[in-house]
């Protein structure tokens, strides 16, 4: 079996640093996505892994066996890349073909592996198409049947959904994930899109500046962002600075500057974390009640002007000036799903919370 | 049926292309034309041309064993310095494709380019103070102990040293930008599919530079068959090749039919193998082409 | 180990090319009255006396002014020439840019000879000496200058986002405002560059005036080669260099406009 473990690896170009000291193991079987911005290192790891980036300090192992110094051709890896790499001068089968002849296979055994793998991702009509008679999503089917049919040890796929339109990526996420576990591939996606790193991995490695920002499976990282950075890239709406003065974790308030609620510079808090000094209650938009009488039972409350609406379908997201001069982005169900009726711009509100709503994390 | 527009309409904005357009009519098609007909008269010592329609031109050109023989050296020179050319550039364009992008590069390139457009003129008398007996090779040999003539002015290899030396940028500036256009994920694919360096270049990169090959090798060809001063300066008077045999026909045995038949067989010989070469090369790229 | 193999193969090709070039200009400082090695001491006289030569002083100023000549008459040709081509939206454009560019690809020792008897042919029609003349230098040259200019300037004009002179016009700017505070800052470098490539190219041809020079009024480059026929002194050195220094300052101004290898 084939666990792929990083071992504090790091790439410097000079003075700038890409990966810093980063370990990592990914278990044999798992789908582990690299989600983070773009030049947050997710690529570079991932180049690394592959051996086209060599290492400036650290450790790859592959089930074991150190690859840190092996070449890209002696790692037994499956690459699929952002933009295909296809062989633009070699038909469909041969481009399949091509990884299997360098292992020296047979041509009846060679054969073979091609038509099932092109079978496997339902493009056996097309063997003979040149790439470029391809659409996008078969030339993505054709990388990932040239990188699985070389029966590599880990599979890697570089942002292999980007080039793809909205539809064909639902529908591509969804093949990956099949594939990936029905040959129970070790696997690491790089992504920067966090819906698909949520929607295909078993662990999700958010990275960022080099460093691992959070890891874990996707819902605990999603529901419990451990950074502001953290919970804004994973679209947390709302991200209400303070400051933590004093934690009352008897009565469950917290004490501070800048949480100034209907309440007095006091937040109502169950279930959180302590903390201490500058930090930020991330809030997603959902956690947001507008109210325009009283707040509910102990929910924190700030007053404040709807400033704007927009549509989402399913939802209207409402940005709710408050005395203070925060901005706050409520997300509320529209009014033909059973959501109440459309508020007018200007209207004056209340932006409610539940104690237990939220994540409490430190300033960075 | 849509009605076409009329001809004003159809012609607009084509204005500013006459004068250029008319300027090498006259300046080369012209006088390519008239060349082509004179190549099918007659020379006389007293009047120069005699009007005719024949093929004697020609006929003497292949029917006299000196001057087929120029033509064969011609090719032959030619056909190698062009593979030389082509081997030693494939490297180095490679090498520069791939060097990083910066400061470094551009001073790289700076290299070869400032030579290609120093002129035939200084890059062939460069050559000839290296490989005259008293020149910088015997020297540096002299000081290895190996003396004597060396023998490679006014001698073939001679010609061909300088020659590939003075096409080597032509060819590299042309590959170069045809590596530049082929994605290093291609390279990467093939290795991380275990292909070595040598099998990536082999059965990924090469394949997909075949047109830029094919168009450098035109171009060194195409220079090399057409060389003059080199085959001038260190072939010297009694190594003879074409563009200095059509020089000396039309300006000092001014005749001027024969001079033209040479050129054109210089031109027709180019071309021919030129497009040749072309449609062979087209035969094995144009399915995967767009 | 296979970065190295090729930097190794790049060095030895590239000094292969650069070395003579290298060699000529440190033997022009020779004293030995034959270019020949070692140096036997230091000198400039060969300077001072391939300046007092009037082969290769008139020469360098004929090359100069035929080179000129040539480049301002592509310009003036080919500048129009490529914006209708780019722009206009007639047929046989495809035709026509070949056209232009076809000077280029017939070789040079074949057009110089066709342009030859085509003169003389001229002169005993209608007794009008054009071969021998700068005139004549000057057609030829213009020809070959053309077709860089028409490249270069081609090329910038379809690089060159037409969107931005679309918003020029939609936010008031009229049709002669629009081409010269956008159209003409924009293709400027590759006029330039399309300029300097043109007088270059003209200025080191050797086959195409070999057959169109008369006496005393000869390229810089026949003169050369002329001088080489009957002498082999350091004089040559002297005449190379300062060519190779000209070009190479040439080159780096072209450089500022143009990635001079895209030229190509």
């Amino acid at each position: 079996m084939s666990d792929v473990v990083l071992d504090r690896v790091a790439k410097h170009y000079g003075a700038t640093v890409a990966v810093e000291s980063m370990s990592l193991r990914i278990g044999s079987g798992e789908l582990v996505a690299l989600l983070g911005p773009s030049g947050c290192g997710k690529t570079t790891t991932l180049r690394m892994v592959g051996g086209f980036v060599p290492l400036s300090s650290g450790l790859i192992t592959v089930g074991g066996r150190d690859v840190s110094a092996l070449p890209p051709s002696r790692r037994n890896m499956g690459f699929v890349f952002q933009n295909y790499a296809l062989f633009p001068h070699m038909t469909v089968a041969q481009n399949v073909a091509f990884g299997l002849e360098m292992r020296k296979l047979g041509r009846a055994e060679i054969e073979t592996r091609v038509t099932g793998a092109l079978e496997r991702v339902r493009l056996g009509a097309f063997r003979d198409r040149y790439p470029r008679q391809l659409s996008g999503g078969q030339q993505q089917r054709v990388a990932l049947a040239r990188a699985l049919v070389v029966e590599p040890d880990v599979l890697l796929l570089d942002e292999p959904l980007s080039n793809l339109d909205a539809s064909l990526r639902q529908e591509m996420k969804i093949e990956i994930r099949q594939l990936q576990q029905a040959l129970g591939l070790t696997t690491i996606f790089v992504t920067h899109d966090q819906d698909e790193a949520m929607s295909t991995a078993d662990r999700m490695v958010l990275m960022h500046r080099g460093r691992v920002e959070q890891a874990g499976p996707p819902a605990e990282v999603y529901s419990r962002p451990r950074s502001a950075f953290a919970a804004g890239f994973l679209g947390v709406a709302n991200l209400v600075p303070g400051r933590m003065t004093r934690m009352d974790t008897g009565s469950d308030t917290g004490r501070g500057d800048g949480f100034v609620t209907r309440a007095g510079p006091v937040l109502r808090l169950r279930g959180h974390r302590s903390i201490q000094g500058d930090c930020v209650l991330a809030l997603r938009g959902e956690e947001v009640t507008l109210r325009t009488g009283q707040p509910a039972g102990d929910e924190n409350a700030l007053s404040g002007r709807v400033a704007l609406a927009t549509f989402h379908g399913v939802a209207i997201e409402y940005h709710v000036e408050t005395e203070a001069g925060l901005r706050l982005v409520a997300r509320v169900p529209a009014p033909g799903v059973g959501g109440p009726e459309v508020m007018a711009h200007g209207a004056e509100v209340l932006a409610c919370w539940a104690p237990d709503a939220g994540v409490l994390v430190a300033e960075t | 049926m849509p009605s076409s527009p009329p001809p004003a309409a159809r012609l607009r904005g084509s204005g500013p292309v006459l004068p250029a357009v008319l300027f090498v009519l006259a300046g080369m098609i012209a006088p390519l034309a008239l060349m082509l007909r004179t190549s099918f008269d007659r020379f006389d010592p007293e009047t120069l041309i005699v009007s005719a329609l024949t093929l004697d031109n020609y006929l003497r050109f292949f029917e006299t064993p000196f001057f087929r023989e120029v033509l064969g050296r011609t090719i032959a020179i030619s056909a190698l310095s062009t593979a030389i050319c082509l081997i030693l550039g494939l490297p180095v364009a490679y090498y520069l494709a791939r060097f990083p992008t910066g400061a470094a590069k551009s001073r790289l390139l700076m290299l070869i380019l400032v030579p290609l457009l120093i002129g035939n003129a200084v890059r062939t008398s460069a050559w000839m103070l290296i490989l005259n007996d008293h020149g910088v090779l015997a020297a540096g040999l002299a000081r290895l102990g190996i003396s004597g003539p060396l023998g490679l002015m006014y001698s073939a290899s001679g010609v061909m040293i300088a020659l590939v030396s003075v096409l080597l940028p032509f060819m590299i500036i042309t590959l170069n930008s045809v590596f530049e256009g082929i994605e290093t994920t291609l390279e990467e694919a093939a290795g991380s599919l275990g292909a070595s360096h040598l099998t990536t270049m082999r059965r990924v990169v090469l394949p997909l530079t075949l047109p830029g090959v094919l168009a450098g090798c035109v171009l060194c060809f195409t220079l090399s068959m057409n060389a003059y001063a080199t085959p001038v300066l260190i072939g010297g008077p009694k190594f003879h090749m074409m563009a200095p045999t059509v020089y000396q026909q039309i300006t000092e045995a001014m005749n001027w039919p024969f001079g033209s038949a040479l050129a054109f067989v210089l031109m027709g010989m180019t071309l021919g193998l030129t497009v040749g070469l072309t449609l062979a090369v087209q035969r094995r790229y144009r399915r995967w082409m767009a | 180990m296979i970065r190295f193999t090729y930097a190794a193969i790049a060095t030895i090709v590239i000094g292969f090319i650069v070395l003579p070039l290298v060699l000529i200009v440190w033997m022009s400082f020779f004293s030995n009255p034959i270019l020949s090695f070692p140096p036997e001491g230091y000198t400039l006289d060969w300077y001072r006396r391939a300046w007092s030569m009037s082969d290769f002083r008139g020469g360098f100023f004929t090359s100069l002014q035929i080179s000129l000549c040539a480049t301002v008459l592509a310009l003036v040709l080919g500048i129009p020439a490529s914006m209708a081509l780019v722009r206009g939206s007639f047929p046989g454009r495809d035709t026509i840019t070949t056209l232009l560019m076809a000077p280029m690809l017939v070789p040079a020792i074949v057009g110089g000879s066709a342009l030859f008897v085509f003169y003389l042919e001229v002169e005993l029609l209608s007794g009008v000496q054009v071969a021998g003349r700068l005139a004549g230098l000057i057609i030829a040259h213009g020809l070959i200058a053309l077709p860089w200019v028409v490249k270069l300037v081609t090329t910038a004009l379809t690089g060159m986002n037409q969107s931005v002179e679309e918003a020029a016009a939609s936010l008031g700017a009229p049709a002669r405002v629009v081409f010269l505070r956008i159209t003409v800052p924009m293709i400027w470098p590759g006029v330039v560059a399309g300029g300097l490539f043109a007088f270059v190219n003209s200025f080191i041809d050797l086959e195409k005036s070999l057959f169109l020079v008369g006496p005393g009024r000869t390229t810089l480059q026949i003169a050369l080669i002329n001088y080489l026929e009957w002498n082999f002194d350091p004089t040559i050195g002297a005449v190379a260099t300062a060519q190779i220094t000209f070009v190479t300052l040439l080159l780096l101004v072209t450089s500022r406009y143009v990635k001079l290898h895209r030229a190509f």
